[in-house]
This record gives structure tokens, sequence and C-alpha cells, in this order.
């Protein structure tokens, strides 16, 4: 049984450090900004590095990619006892559709049908999401946004996905950032 | 379980420290083979190609757990791999034969799985190569754009539609007006069109029949679109086709046709063929690996699967030969309690079953075999003891005994036999007789044996003088001839008796009764001439005194007359010698006063006594005493006054007698003598009367026993008179 945990640990160790030396330019969330104000934090913010040539290559050829964002909006104390006021989770993705040759792109608040690679790609990084948040929301008090962005899914059609089985194709995950609310 | 010695002990505790350096090592094997293989995993799908590969634990738990799994097969294969090589080095049972078929049987998996894995590869490799870089991409381009020319002229088509019903719909100023422009301007249009009025993203007035799906799809096109909704426009999907024309107030009017289900579903297959040929070919080399890792796991499960059940196979085919070859060698040790504990309805479960079933008959014949054995083993002893009783009889007889078989081997000889007729003591037995006895003897017995084989019965007696050692003995020959049950010659039984002593004893008894005559008739009338010559000295030896003649004439006569006298006393005592009177006593006690007395009477001679264990013996001591003064005697006149006399008396338990032996080391016995010693009235010693040696030859005779005499070495002769310790009857 030792040997047994040894050797799964070994692997996925293997792994893990595969993976970190594997990208040389992750993907991350830049620009967090935002404002809270009663019930709601709008924030705003710009994932980068997330497209890369061959994800493109991929978008192109049909192949779905989905973004799942998920946006805390904490009150911060002193230590690290601050307080979760609000999450949200955010999926958004693109799809291109060779028939029509147009990029779908698909949010929770409704589908958009885009002419381009480019507009279709800079609506899938760029994001103002808001966040119903519970409490009340001092003004001048510091608040701030966390955001973390991963690649959900990558659309296989099924006899691919019944082939390529043990891939998912892309490993896109930002770390947490942060960004300062404003409290007008 | 007795405790294991320190010997025991060294070398378990040197084999478990093999084992564990073994078990180290293969650990360490399969930690480099799962680093490895994770390596390929991790790599897989970038050896190929530039896509990166993700982590996702549930697909790597799978994986590794395949890899784990198959390592795990790896081990246990390699570990009775290793086991069977061992067994092999350490020459135990079954482990050649066992090594030979795991060895046939991972071959025979192994070639052609290989050979299968390397064809099926390259047959994945080249239908991938060929079907991404083929003429199906082509088709499948050529397929898309001919369905998109077919929407995009079904759009134009609807273009005229939208525009007119834009141009109308200026002028139309409530909504009814704008129905009624709607419905005219669907009218004029292709038919099976539907028209849409838009403004601000909402759907504001619809003539004809559109699935809402359509008109979901058309609003996010034309939100999608929102910059080059300011000029008329196309719009096409799987299900329909569009053209959009602005109005004024930011209405926009779109005509739609609805394409048949049927159109719609080949546009939507063409539309998925494309897409996935695109995505084979952005996925080749992740694709290709896929296949190829698929294979290669199995193939190695196939392989160590195949190896498994190879060495399971040989293991299966192995222990029941094991079992018998050991089973074999306890057999062979003598262990008949065998029995192998291996079932099965294979040949090998009724060869098992057969070597139980032999084992067990073989302990069956076993016992039998024990059994008589033991049968035999008691009828040997009795034959032997019986044997031993007859040779014990034989040897103790006085009688020759000589049987010869069919073929004229000597197949049984006693002692006496040997001795009467000179024969040699050692490898007579099992020889011919011929070869055995002298020639004389031969033809003495082969007269015999003619006579033999006419007389009835087959058995003859005859009494024949034979020369034995120089000297004539005569004997009493009888010959018996064997026949078996079926009447067929098996031989002959030859018995000697020696008649020496019988003869000798005739004659001593002849001379007793002629010694008793002489004394009876020369003793009478010697008193009458004693007194009548004593008489004539007494009157007439006045008248003769001048005659010496006289003088000398009567004491010659007198002197004779005394002579006679002692010479008729001797043979009266010879002839009336008693019978001897028995009596149990210590028969040194009385030889040692004899011998002490002739030390003390001859002392220039050196007398011995010598004693052996003696018991107590049945004999007459006065006869014995003078059979022993008549031995000594001659001794003594023999050695004439120097020389060494030695008496022994010695008692031989085997023949139940006793001995009294007197040697000297005189001159000994001329040979011509020897036959008459013992006969009455020999003697060469002057002035003897023969009668001492026949006296001790009486005695001998009187207490069964005898008398002979034999050359002393280097020189002299003994002289040992034998008879039984204890008589018949006695004690």
């Amino acid at each position: 049984m030792r040997v047994l945990v040894g050797l799964f640990s070994l692997a996925f160790l293997f792994q893990a450090a595969g993976g970190a030396l594997a990208e040389p330019n992750p993907p991350r969330i830049a620009d967090v900004s935002g404002s809270i104000q009663g019930s709601k934090a709008s924030v705003r913010f710009t994932l980068r590095n997330a497209f890369s040539p061959e994800m493109v290559e991929a978008l192109k050829s049909g192949i779905e990619i989905t973004f799942k964002t998920t946006v805390r909006v904490e009150r911060v104390y002193r230590g690290w006892f601050n307080q979760t006021m609000g999450e949200v989770r955010y999926t958004r993705s693109v799809r291109y559709d060779a028939l029509s040759r147009v990029y779908r792109l698909h949010r929770d608040d409704g589908d958009e049908l885009l002419p381009d690679v480019r507009t279709a790609l800079e609506r899938m990084t760029r994001f103002e999401i808001t966040v119903l948040v519970s409490g009340d929301v001092e003004r001048g008090k510091p608040y701030r946004a966390l955001v973390r962005t991963r690649l959900d899914k990558v659309g296989l059609s099924e006899p691919l996905r019944s082939i390529v089985f043990f891939s998912s194709l892309w490993d896109v995950e930002t770390d947490w950032a942060r960004g300062t609310l404003a409290t007008p | 379980m007795s405790p294991d010695t320190a010997e025991q002990i060294q070398p378990r505790a040197e084999e478990e420290r093999a084992k564990r350096r073994r078990e180290r090592w293969a650990i360490g094997v399969v930690a480099v083979l799962v680093v490895a293989l994770t390596v390929i995993e991790a790599n897989l799908a970038t050896i190929g190609g530039a896509v990166a590969f993700t982590s996702n634990i549930v697909i790597f738990a799978l994986i590794n757990l395949n890899v784990v799994l198959v390592v795990l097969l790896i081990f246990l294969v390699t570990r009775n791999v290793f086991k069977i090589l061992l067994d092999r080095r350490r020459n135990i049972l079954g482990a050649k034969i066992r090594s030979r078929l795991a060895l046939i049987f991972i071959s025979f998996s192994l070639i052609p799985t290989i050979l299968l894995f390397i064809v099926a590869t390259n047959i994945t490799t080249t239908s991938i190569k060929s079907w991404i870089g083929g003429r199906v991409g082509q088709a499948l381009t050529g397929a898309l754009k001919v369905a998109q020319g077919r929407l995009e002229a079904e759009a134009l088509a609807l273009k005229p539609l939208a525009a007119s019903a834009s141009a109308r719909l200026d002028k139309a100023t409530d909504a009814r007006t704008r129905a009624e422009v709607l419905r005219s301007a669907r009218s004029a249009g292709p038919p099976g069109a539907a028209v849409l009025l838009f403004r601000k993203g909402k759907e504001i007035a619809r003539v004809g029949e559109i699935p809402a799906v359509v008109v979901t799809e058309i609003l996010s096109g034309i939100k999608g679109m929102a910059g080059r909704a300011s000029a008329p426009g196309t719009l096409f999907g799987e299900e329909y086709a569009a053209a959009w024309s602005p109005a004024s107030g930011g209405v926009v009017v779109v005509a739609v046709r609805v394409l048949p289900p049927a159109e719609s579903a080949r546009i939507r297959d063409i539309k998925k063929a494309y897409e996935e040929y695109h995505q084979v070919r952005l996925l080749d080399d992740p694709i290709r690996a896929s296949y190829i890792g698929v294979l290669v796991l199995i193939t190695l499960l196939i392989v160590f699967a195949a190896s498994w059940m190879g060495i399971y196979l040989a293991r299966q085919i192995t222990v029941p030969v094991q079992l018998l070859a050991e089973g074999t060698q306890k057999v062979a040790r003598g262990d008949l309690d065998v029995s192998l504990d291996y079932l099965s309805d294979d040949e090998f479960g009724t060869l098992v079953a057969s070597f139980n079933r032999m084992t067990g008959d073989l302990k069956a014949m076993k016992g039998s075999l024990e059994a008589a054995n033991v049968s035999l083993t008691h009828t040997y002893e009795e034959l032997r003891r019986r044997t031993q009783f007859i040779e014990t009889i034989l040897d103790n007889i006085s009688t020759g005994v000589i049987v010869i078989d069919r073929h004229g081997r000597i197949s049984m000889i006693n002692k006496v036999a040997e001795r009467l007729l000179g024969i040699p003591t050692d490898g007579a037995l099992g020889r011919m007789y011929r070869e055995v006895v002298e020639e004389e003897h031969y033809e003495a017995i082969r007269g015999i044996y003619r006579e033999a084989g006419e007389a009835a019965g087959g058995q003859v007696e005859r009494q024949v003088e034979l020369r034995v050692r120089g000297k004539r003995v005569a004997f009493r020959v009888s010959l018996t001839a064997l026949h078996d049950d079926a009447g067929e010659y098996m031989g002959l039984v030859a018995a000697f008796d020696d008649l020496s002593q019988a003869m000798r004893l005739q004659r001593v008894l002849a001379w007793r009764e002629v010694a008793r005559r002489i004394a009876h008739d020369i003793r009478n009338p010697l008193t009458p001439i004693q007194l009548s010559t004593e008489r004539m000295q007494r009157r007439y030896a006045a008248e003769h005194a001048d005659d010496p003649a006289f003088a000398e004439c009567t004491q010659a006569i007198l002197s004779e007359v005394a002579t006679l006298k002692h010479l008729v006393e001797e043979f009266n005592r010879f002839a009336r010698m008693p019978a001897p009177k028995l009596s149990e006593g210590d028969l040194a006690e009385e030889v040692r006063p004899v011998v002490e007395t002739f030390r003390a009477s001859h002392p220039g001679i050196e007398w011995e006594f010598h004693l052996g264990d003696m018991p107590r013996v049945w004999f007459d001591p006065f006869q014995v005493r003078r059979a022993v003064t008549n031995l000594l005697e001659n001794a003594a006149f023999a050695l004439g006054g120097r020389g060494r006399v030695s008496v022994t008396c010695a008692h031989d338990p085997s023949r139940g007698t006793v001995r009294i032996v007197v040697a000297d080391d005189g001159p000994g016995v001329r040979p011509e003598d020897r036959d008459r010693l013992f006969e009455p009235y020999f003697s060469r010693r002057e002035g003897g009367t023969g009668l001492g040696l026949a006296i001790v030859s009486a005695i001998a005779s009187d207490h069964g026993g005898s008398a002979r005499m034999r050359d002393n070495a280097p020189r002299g002769a003994v002289f040992e008179m034998e008879f039984p310790a204890k008589p018949e009857g006695k004690g």
C-alpha cells in the first residue's frame, strides 16, 4: 500500500513540476478595479495571455473555449481576518461557426455573434462584472476584489473526446488577482 | 517441531537477506519504470505537437492507476521469472521444465504481440496521416463552401425583400400600416420567407412562421454586428438564411427563410465533419500518441498477462510433475506411504491418481513380500538349525560321512570324514570328489558304488582297507544311493567307519582270552616245578656239591619259573582286568601324584604338568592311575633318564571329552611299529611284557574312549588317552 501511495505521489509531483516549468508566460488577471456602493460592486479586469497561438488556432478549428471566472468581494481588515461580502462565478465561452463564419460569444446574459477573431478575443478577455454584496458598505473603508479565471473545458467533439480521453488540451488557470474597490 | 540449530538458522538468514536484496532491486526497478512512464506520459502530447497538457487529476489518476497496475503486473511477472531462474540455479526439482515451458509460452505470446503492436502502430499512423493530409480536407472544405454558397444565395435572394420592406416602412406610421407593409412585402418575396422587425434588440413585428431559436440567433447576430446593422447585410445559419435592412427609427427589417429540416440536417453534418476534421488536424500528434499509448498499454497488458499465464500454465504442468518426481524419489528411498495431494480431471490428475494407486499396490506387495520374507526367514532359520543340528551330529559321530550329488560333487562332508580319509579341510565342499580323494580311495568308492548301483535298494556295505597318511586303515564303507520321490538319482551318501579301534579291541579281547588260558595252563605246573626244584636242591645239593652244574641248573629252573610266574601274573592281570568303577572326581588329583612320583624317581627328566579348565569327570581312579603310570613308564624308558616329559589334562567342551596327553622328546616310535603299539605282547623293550599300552588302550576303551599315538614335534612321541567326561546315564 505504501508503495502504491509513493508511486502516485511521485507521479503527481513530477507532473506538477513539469507543468510549472512548461509555461514561461502564464495567463494572468490584470487591471482589477471597480467600485462598491450600496448592495452592488462593479468589478473590471482584463485577462492577459489567456490565448496562445495554438488556442487561437484551435478556436478557428471550431473548438469551444470556455473561461470560468470567480470574482470575490471582500472587506479588508487587519491581519487575515477579511470578510467576504459577495462572490460570483461567471462563465464566458466562444466558438467559431465555420458555416456562418462568425464567432459565437456566450455569456450568462445572452449570446453574441461576432464577425472576427480579434473582436471575439477582446470580448473574451475584458470583463466588467457586477457582484451583489451583503452587509453595509461604509464609505472610505478598504474593499477589494479578488479574481481568478481558469479554462473550464475544451469542447472537443464527442468522437475526439473519446479518443483523446486523457487530454483536455490546455491548462489555463490564473492566480488570484486583487484590486481595490472604490467607495464613491 | 524441534528448535532450529545454529547450522539451520545461518543459511535461513542468508536466504532472507538475499530475498530482501532482490525485493529492493525489484522495487527500485519498478520506481524507475514508474518515473520513466510518467515522464513519457507528461510529454506524450508535447512530443509531437505544441499543444499543452492538462493536469486533470481524475484522468491522471486513471492513467497512473493503469500504469501502476501494469507495473505491478511487471513486478509480479518479473518476480516469478526470477523465482524460476533461481529455482533452476538451485536445481530444484521441476524448475528446468518450468522455466522451459514458461520461456516457450512467453516467446509464443511475445513475438506475435510485438509484431502486432508494430503493425498496428504503423497502420494507425499511416491512417491518421492519410486521413488528415489527403483529399478528405479538400472535400470537406468544398462541401462547406457549397453549403455557404447555398445559404448566401438564399440570403441574397431575401435582400430585395428586406430592402423593399424597409423603404416602405419609412412611410408607415402605425402598427397596422407596418403589418400591412410587411405582409405585402412578404407576398412579393420568395416563397416561405418571413419578415421580422427589430428595434433596440427586440422584436416588434413578425409576418410568417419562424422558430424561436432562429429568432434568437438572428437577434444575437444583429447584436454582435451592431456596427454593421446600419447598412443592409445578410446572415445565415444551419437552419436559416436572412437579410436585413435598416429602416428609420432604429428599426431593422429582417427577411428570413427557414430551410427545410432535411437540408438543415445535411448542412449541419457538413459543418460538423468540417470542424472535426480541423480538430483532428490540430490534434494530429496527441491523437496518434493516444492511439500508440493505448496500444502500448494493451501490448504490455497482453505481454505480461500472457507471460503470467505462461508461468501459471507452466506451474500447472510442472506442479504435478514436481509432485510426481518428489514422490518417486520418496518411493525410491523406500517410503511407500507417499500419497500425492493433487486433484484434477485432466491427464495429470489421472497420472497422479495412478501413481497413488501404484504406491498403494507397491505397499501392499511390499507387505506381502515382507510377510513372505519373514516366513522364508523362519523356514531358512529352521533349515539352518536343522542343518546345523545335522552337521553337529555328523561332526560328533565317529563315522565319516560324505554326500555326493548327482554330478559327482561333494555337497557335504564332515570333519571325521576329512580326518579319516586325510582330505584337506579347505575347499573340499563343492568340488568333484574324484579330485578331492586319493586315487586309491576313489577306485574303492567307485567299486562299491557300482555294487550299490546293482544292489537292491541302492545300499551296499563293504569293509575295505585303505592307506591313509601312509598307514593302512580298515574301514567299513556304507554307500547309499539317494533318489527323489520320482525315483530320479540325486547322489549318494558314503559313510566311513574306522575299524582299527574295533579290530584292536577284538584283538585285545582275544589276547585276554589267550592270556587267561596261558595263565591258567602255565601257572598250574609252575608251582610243582618250583617246589620240586627246591626239593631237589635241598636233597641233592650236598651230593652234587662238587658239581656246579647241578646248582646252576636248579637255580636256572627256579629263576625261569619265577620269570614265568611274573609273566603269568601279568597275563592274568591283563586277562582279568575288571570293568571300570566310574565315579565323579577330579582327574588332575589322580594324575598329579603319579607325575610327582615319576619326578622323584627320575630326577634326570624334566617333568611338566599342565592343567586346563577341567570339570569334574567320571572315571575309575585306579585304572586311570594305572594307565598314566604305564604311559609315564614308557616315556621314561624312551628318554633313558634325560629329556622332558609333558603331561596335560585337558577338556574339550565341544566333544564332551577329557584328554590325558603324555608327550616326550625321546626318539619316537618307528613307523612299522605304530600299528601294533597297542597290541598285547608287543614290545621293543628288553624284558617288557608288551602289555603296558595294551592295558592303556583297554582302560580307555572301557571308559568309552580310545588311546592313540602321534609324533611329537620336533621329536618324540605323544600318547593320548581320551574318554567322555560324563558317560551317558551318569549325572
